[in-house]
Formats: structure tokens, C-alpha cells, sequence
């Protein structure tokens, strides 16, 4: 466990310098994600040390988002005033997602199969 | 004195140490987590929704102010970034299973990453939210760690970000189906993947517990959606009218 977490560690502090010195405009732990599935790619496999690590942290990514979104206590008076506005756009932005993604897939593979 | 420790002064130690946050954050989310499987993984009982809502009420009830909260709290957020990090190994299994659909994947992508940003911010505008919570709106589709991040530095509220986020995840793991067989959708790698653009990692937990091709494909969604949002999103935030 250890060594996968040093080595997510130090991708991490990769990404940080890369994003601090070349590309203000994407997160470091974006750039850490780049930077690891570069590695795996010519790598052609996850290490296991690295993958008990990823599979810990993706069972339980909600848990490290709680103390952010608790400060949604600070927004109430303000979503309380445009709660409309807030429910229709989330919910008509996910149907229409949802439905523009699968249309496009549906509509290519049909072209696909057809030729 | 000496017989019985005021329970002010216990109270004045603990809540001067991060061991109180991080003790609220984590109950809660265990709590969260023993009703979301309890109840059969369903989305409705979302652990992250019902540790918010436990941790909100409680500093309502400590008095406790955010700030305070946050302060102990942050050892948990910081891991955020570690997790971004070990999302790569999700996103790399993702790839292997392609199978030289890559390029309708990526094209379906693109369109539906650009119809999440455009009508939620379009719908927010013209209803007449306020900048914070339209900004917050434009990376609601991305996976909730790389999406605070993005905002981060746009200058948009990482907080509203991550709320809205969860509650896209939730509303689209419930709704999705509806929407999928009202249109014929019935391939399951179609199907998992408009629910992983959508409803990100909520959707994908979803996917999986509906059929294992879905999920994989919900998953490699949510992480290709997660790399483009965070590449892509800077570099348009400045063409998307936020009023």
C-alpha cells in the first residue's frame, strides 16, 4: 500500500510543479492523472501496489468531497432565493446530457453497422 | 474543580484540534454509507448527501462556525488531489476494454460535455441566477474532485461546484434510464457511457450495479469527461457568457 501511495504522492507533486511552471490553467492533480496514465500506458499494466491504492480511494471519493460541499451551509440564503433556477437548470442539463450522448453513440454505431 | 473537569473546558480542547472535524466528517460519511447500502446502493440515499446534511446540522447545532470546521477538516480534503491522481488507473482499465470505438466515444463526448455546460448555464442565466451559482454550473458534470478544481482556478465557487455535482450524479443515476428508454437506447455500453458523461461517478456506482458492461463504460466515461473538463473548460470559460 505504501509504495503505491508514494508513487501517487510524487505523480501528484509532478503534476503541481508542471501546472505551478508551464500550465497555469489545469489543476496539478489533473496533470498528476495525465502524467500516471502516460506512465501505465508504456508501462502496459497497473502495477498492485498502485491499484490498492486507486481502488481504496475510488470506493470512498465521496468522503474526501464532505468537507467542501458542507460549506454549501454559507449558500442557503442565495439558493434559497434562486432555487428554480438551480433545480430546473440541473435537472434539464442532465436529461439533455444523457440524451445527447446516447443519440450521438446510437446514431454513429447505426452508421457504422449500415456501411 | 478537581472532582469533575467542566465540560466547557473539554469542549474549549476539542474543538481547538482538528480531531472534532475530522471525527464529525467521518461518522457522518460512515453513517451515509451504512443507509446508502442498507438501502440496496440506492441513489437516492447518497452517502456524500446525507454526510453533508449530518456534519451541516451538527455545526448548527455545536455552533460551530465553517471556518472552524474546515480548518480540522482540511486534512480529509487535501487528499482530493491524491485521488485525482488515482483516477488514471480507472481511466487506463477504461481503455483497454475500448475496442476500436474510441472515436464515436470521444465524439459523443464532446457533444455531450458541450449540451451539459451550455444548457445548465443557459438555464440558470436566463432564470436569473446570481454569477456565483452560474459559474458553479459550468463543470457540474465532471467528476466532483477534478470539477472543484477547475472551478479553483477560474475563480468560481469550488463548494457550489462540488453540490451541484453530487446532485447532477444523483438526479442523473435515477433519471437516466427513463430518458434512455424513451429514446431506444438499448446497447449497454451506450447506455453506461451517456450515464457516465452525465452523472459522472453517482452514475457510474449506478451503471455498475446495473450491468457490468454499462459500468465500465459509465466509468471510462466519467474519466475521459474528467481529463477533457479539466483541459477544456479553462480554455472556453472565457467565450461562456456567464450573464
Amino acid at each position: 500500500m505504501i509504495p503505491g501511495l508514494v508513487q501517487i504522492l510524487l505523480w501528484q507533486g509532478a503534476g503541481e510543479l508542471a501546472s505551478h511552471f508551464l500550465l497555469p490553467t489545469i489543476p496539478g492533480p489533473v496533470l498528476g492523472l495525465v502524467f500516471l496514465l502516460a506512465f501505465l500506458v508504456v508501462r502496459g499494466r497497473v502495477p498492485d501496489n498502485l491499484a490498492l491504492v486507486s481502488d481504496a480511494f475510488s470506493q470512498h471519493l465521496g468522503l474526501l468531497f464532505v468537507p467542501a460541499a458542507t460549506g454549501v451551509i454559507l449558500f442557503l440564503p442565495q439558493l434559497r432565493e434562486h432555487a428554480w433556477a438551480v433545480i430546473l437548470a440541473l435537472l434539464g442539463s442532465v436529461l439533455l446530457t444523457v440524451a445527447v450522448t446516447a443519440l450521438v453513440l446510437k446514431g454513429l454505431n447505426r452508421k457504422a453497422t449500415h456501411e | 474543580m478537581s472532582r469533575s473537569l467542566p465540560i466547557h473546558e473539554i469542549w474549549v480542547y476539542l474543538s481547538g484540534s482538528p480531531l472534532l472535524a475530522l471525527i464529525l466528517t467521518l461518522t457522518a460519511y460512515q453513517i451515509g454509507f451504512f443507509l446508502y447500502t442498507r438501502s440496496n446502493r440506492h441513489p437516492l440515499a447518497n452517502p456524500v448527501a446525507i454526510a453533508v446534511l449530518i456534519v451541516a446540522f451538527s455545526l448548527e447545532l455545536l455552533d460551530m462556525p465553517y471556518a472552524k470546521y474546515f480548518e480540522g477538516a482540511q486534512f480529509v480534503h487535501f487528499l482530493l488531489g491524491t485521488a485525482t491522481v488515482s483516477l488514471a488507473v480507472p481511466i487506463y482499465r477504461g481503455l483497454r476494454e475500448l475496442r476500436g470505438r474510441m472515436g464515436p466515444l470521444l465524439l459523443a463526448l464532446v457533444s455531450g460535455g458541450l449540451v451539459s455546460i451550455a444548457s445548465a448555464v443557459g438555464i440558470a442565466r436566463s432564470l436569473g441566477a446570481d454569477h456565483a451559482i452560474v459559474g458553479a454550473m459550468v463543470s457540474k458534470s465532471v467528476t466532483a474532485p477534478i470539477a472543484m478544481g477547475v472551478a479553483e482556478r477560474l475563480g468560481y465557487s469550488p463548494t457550489l461546484t462540488a453540490v451541484f455535482a453530487v446532485i447532477t450524479g444523483i438526479l442523473g443515476a435515477v433519471l437516466a434510464r427513463f430518458v434512455l428508454d424513451a429514446l431506444g437506447v438499448k446497447d449497454w455500453w451506450q447506455r453506461g457511457f451517456a450515464i457516465g458523461v452525465a452523472a459522472h461517478g453517482i452514475g457510474t456506482s449506478r451503471a455498475f450495479s446495473i450491468h457490468p458492461e454499462a459500468g465500465t463504460y459509465a466509468s471510462l466515461a466519467m474519466g475521459l469527461h474528467g481529463i477533457l473538463g479539466a483541459v477544456a473548460i479553462p480554455l472556453l470559460a472565457g467565450y461562456i457568457p456567464l450573464f
